[in-house]
């Protein structure tokens, strides 16, 4: 130290120190915020039973339309049921939705996206047309014909067609990192050794992609929340009888004519705060990614 | 003695199509043949076909002529392919060029030597004991199980490659230009690895480099290759002491001389035959 | 030179009518599968007492006891004489229903379009000016809290507010009932509906710009430009610009079908008379002319701005014609 040409580079502490800050923003940079709502409300969903205050279904045809008071903590909706209890409740069938329906296109997607990744370019080509129609044919429509075609919905049929109808833009993404994986010589040796489709996917290919579309599979939950709910608005959804965020929204137009905001309000400023969540944990991803492929 | 042939390619062709009008020859009517425990050396210039000729005959590419008898089996006919599936995926293995793009990044190296096992007998767990031993042999110890090729050299991760293609028992190997990516110190280790292991296992070897002095060194016969065509073939020894085809002529003057005072008074000739 | 364009456009062309001749096929074939009974549209409550021979007369005169692909035949057949058929509802010519109803809905996607792109240029480029200061997160926060709000939400919650409470906007419809004519009232009406598709998507489009334009002003370029002693306004709004503008272009065109199918909720949820309300209507109700028309609109407009999308990509833009690799970015940043 005493020499002032001893150092040459970056002296040691200042590295140190350097280390830590990183350290530090990383950990900073997790969005607490995010998760820990995410979590409540998840977990609230979960264990409704534990504190509902009142039957989440039960009409309670004397007090319809209450204003939030201390025995209906966010009031009541048009038909008499407690907010409080049917937000919990209905939480569930919203938030299965999302995963359900996510699984269910990022499922298509991956498989679609392989094929088509892995196809010769002629059947690739045929592969990509097909969804660009498919993409042309207005959502709406769709998911009313597929609806139609599976019958009464329910929470299942409607995570069906909500995941069928939103898997394109993810097998996008697959198929192009498809496409600059299978030059890399270990899928050729893969094949080579006599591995099939599956093998090579589960083994070779999917934990290449899957940091690239991290992001998009979770912005997928988001916006199968968002279907879900605006598809049991207009009442091409869940119907009345199954709680979940959408229905009980979808008696809003009544809710308007009583002045009942609450009615409105609270169960969709639930929504949004879910859907803030997950779209803080989503950026979250795609930062962290991106930043992961710069260093590259 | 038909059955002394291990490997027998006839009058293999293979085009590329860059598009409509465009058509590229990669090769144009080689045939060779690899008798059993040989070891056969592929040179030539970069983009002479050699490696089109190895993905041939690992049933990458599908030829647009010509056909491969492995063991007599037509390999490029879909039928007898599919039929003797299994074995000729275990028999015959490849080895990369590029250890680097061989070898999955995001998989520990005991997993890379057991894939060949697991994905023909669909075994989760493969002997651990079996793995070290095979890496073992091409020269490195079990402290490397549990790493992932990323932390390894160049010349550690051929290794690594060359375990997996061995883990099989294979009767023949294809190597695509396996040294040509290593520094030249290593490139004899690994010259010298390849000899080792072929005298005790007696294996059949497709060595395919542009190195002369590593094929002269470790092949039986050698065949040149020169712009998709095989234009010269015989025992190593006939090719480099009496070169016929001018090409190997110049091929053979293109090696360095150790020896400064001789290098100097070289004349480097060049070959434009088209 | 110019053949081969030729040839580039025409295959274009070509791929075109396949696509819609595919949608059209499609839709025809699955609205007709899909249970649900289409006299109920044309005949209303009347349906349920009919008798079993009133029934099958009925379905003989609207052609729909026969084999699917032959009523498919001949849905193609008179569509190429530009016979699209009556809709079963509203008892006229389909071309005169979606006549009467377009109109506003184009005047809504458009004013909306509009605002949206030169809205999210301006944002973007306010952000990535003020990178980083308090405007730039400012906007950003904002911009993602609202972007999380479902559409139908923001509009309930926009009628409550202002039509409800504060009873200054009317709630539902184009225009109040005998005041067609009156452009004020039209414009009124469409406050609400337009403040909703604009803050949806705004955000959106604005954030891409923002980080499109942060990844070019880190080009080495600039700093070239800033060493030369150009100014900060005009590099960013004369060189940056022009480089962002063909991925721009080609997200917004991509952009429209997305604005549309918002189009679509909004009218819905406000009563406004345009396709979305018809569209929604005809395919619950089996309007089966109707339905065809409609999804053929929707689907045509949709894949006319990807064609347009993709020919910005592979014309326009010089550097992605050298590089020809188009596919992989515009899909990542798109989304």
């Amino acid at each position: 130290m005493n020499d002032p040409f001893e150092i040459v580079g970056i002296r040691q502490e200042l590295q140190n120190h350097q280390m830590q800050e990183q350290e530090n923003r990383r950990y900073r940079a997790i969005p607490w915020f995010s998760v820990v709502v995410l979590l409540i409300i998840v977990g609230g969903c979960l264990f409704c039973e534990k504190f509902m205050t009142k039957d989440p279904s039960y009409m309670d045809l004397k007090n319809y339309t209450v204003a939030p008071c201390r025995e209906f903590l966010f009031g009541t909706d048009t038909m008499g049921r407690d907010i409080f209890s049917m937000i919990w409740y209905g939480g569930r069938q919203s938030l299965f939705i999302g995963f359900v329906a996510t699984m269910v296109s990022t499922g298509i997607a991956i498989i679609f996206g392989t094929v088509s990744g892995l196809a010769p370019e002629w059947l690739d080509m045929l592969l990509m047309r097909m969804t660009e129609i498919l993409l042309s044919i207005p959502n709406l429509l769709l998911v009313i014909f597929l609806q139609a075609i599976l019958g009464k919905a329910n929470v299942l049929s409607l995570s069906l067609v909500i995941g069928v109808t939103s898997w394109t833009s993810i097998a996008k993404v697959v198929r192009t990192e498809v496409r600059q994986l299978r030059s890399n010589e270990y899928v050729v040796a893969a094949r080579c050794m006599g591995g099939g489709f599956f093998y090579i996917l589960r083994k070779h290919l999917a934990p290449n992609f899957l940091s690239s579309i991290m992001f998009m599979v979770v912005m997928n939950i988001r916006s199968a929340i968002v279907e879900e709910s605006t598809l049991s608005f207009m009442g091409i959804g869940l119907p009345l009888e199954i709680i979940s965020w959408g229905s009980m929204l979808s008696l809003s137009e009544k809710a308007l004519l009583t002045d009942g905001w609450w009615i409105i309000l609270i169960p969709g400023a639930f929504l949004v705060v879910t859907l803030l969540a997950i779209t803080g944990i989503g950026d979250y991803l795609r930062k962290e990614l991106n930043k992961k492929e710069s260093y590259l | 003695m038909e059955n002394d042939i291990i490997l027998d390619v006839q009058h293999l062709s293979h085009v590329f199509r860059l598009n409509r009008k465009t058509k590229v020859k990669a090769v144009n009517d080689v045939s060779f043949r690899i008798k059993k425990g040989e070891i056969y050396g592929l040179v030539g210039e970069s983009g002479s076909g050699k490696s089109t000729v190895a993905r041939c005959v690992m049933n990458i590419y599908k030829p647009s002529g010509g056909e491969v008898f492995y063991k007599g089996i037509p390999v490029c006919k879909n039928r007898e392919f599919q039929k003797n599936r299994k074995m000729l995926q275990m028999t015959r293995q490849m080895i990369f060029q590029d250890s680097a793009s061989s070898l999955n990044p995001g998989i520990k190296v005991r997993d890379i030597v057991a894939e060949p096992l697991r994905i023909q007998s669909r075994k989760i767990r493969t002997d651990k004991r079996e793995i070290e031993k095979q890496l073992e042999m091409v020269g490195l110890d079990g402290s490397y199980l549990e790493k992932y090729p990323y932390e390894l050299s160049g010349g550690q991760r051929q290794r690594v490659a060359i375990a997996r293609a061995l883990l099989a028992k294979p009767d023949l190997i294809v190597a695509d230009e396996p040294i040509a990516s290593l520094d030249v110190s290593i490139q004899a280790q690994m010259v010298n690895l390849f000899r080792k292991l072929q005298k005790e296992q007696g294996f059949s070897f497709l060595f395919i480099a542009h190195d002369l002095s590593m094929v002269r060194f470790l092949c039986d016969r050698t065949g040149v290759m020169y712009h998709g065509g095989l234009v010269e073939e015989g025992t190593t020894k006939d090719v480099f002491s009496h070169p016929e085809h001018k090409y190997t002529k110049a091929l053979l003057e293109a090696i360095p001389v150790p020896d400064p005072r001789e290098e100097r008074n070289r004349r480097v000739m060049k070959c434009n035959e088209g | 030179m110019r053949g081969e364009q030729v040839l580039y456009y025409g295959k274009k062309l070509l791929i075109f009518i396949i696509s819609v001749w595919v949608l059209s096929l499609v839709t025809f074939y699955v609205s007709r599968l899909a249970p649900g009974d289409p006299l109920i549209s044309y005949y209303g409550e009347r349906v349920e007492k009919m008798s079993p021979e009133e029934r099958e007369w009925a379905e003989e005169k609207m052609g729909l006891n026969e084999k699917i692909s032959v009523q498919y035949a001949r849905w193609i057949r008179q569509a190429f004489h530009g016979n699209f058929g009556i809709s079963y509802k509203y008892k006229m010519d389909v071309l005169e229903v979606l006549k009467s109803r377009i109109g506003n809905t184009l005047v809504l996607g458009g004013i909306g379009f509009l605002v949206i792109f030169f809205g999210s240029l301006f944002l973007g480029v306010v952000c990535a000016w003020k990178e980083g200061g308090w405007t730039d997160r400012m906007i950003c926060k904002v911009g993602t809290v609202i972007s999380c709000v479902p559409e139908f939400w923001l509009a309930l919650v926009l009628i409550l507010v202002f039509s409800v409470s504060l009873r200054w906007l009317p709630s539902s419809g184009a225009y109040a009932v005998g005041r067609e004519n009156n452009i004020m009232d039209r414009i009124v009406h469409m406050i609400l509906p337009l403040t909703v598709i604009v803050t949806e998507h705004l955000w959106y489009y604005g954030y891409m710009i923002r980080n499109k334009m942060l990844d070019e002003i880190r080009a080495e370029y600039v700093l070239l430009a800033k060493a030369k002693g150009m100014k900060k306004s005009r590099i960013m709004l004369f060189h940056c610009m022009r480089n962002i503008m063909p991925a721009y272009l080609s997200i917004m065109a991509i952009s429209v079908a997305h604005i549309m199918g918002g189009t679509y909720v909004v009218e819905t949820v406000f009563s406004y008379p345009g396709i979305g309300t018809l569209a929604y209507e005809s395919a619950r109700y089996k309007d089966y002319n109707l339905l065809m028309v409609v999804s053929l609109l929707s689907g045509i407009i949709v894949i006319v701005c990807n064609m347009a999308a993709q020919i910005i990509n592979e014309r326009i833009d010089p550097r992605i014609r050298i590089s020809r690799q188009p596919d992989m970015q515009e899909v990542r940043e798109y989304e």
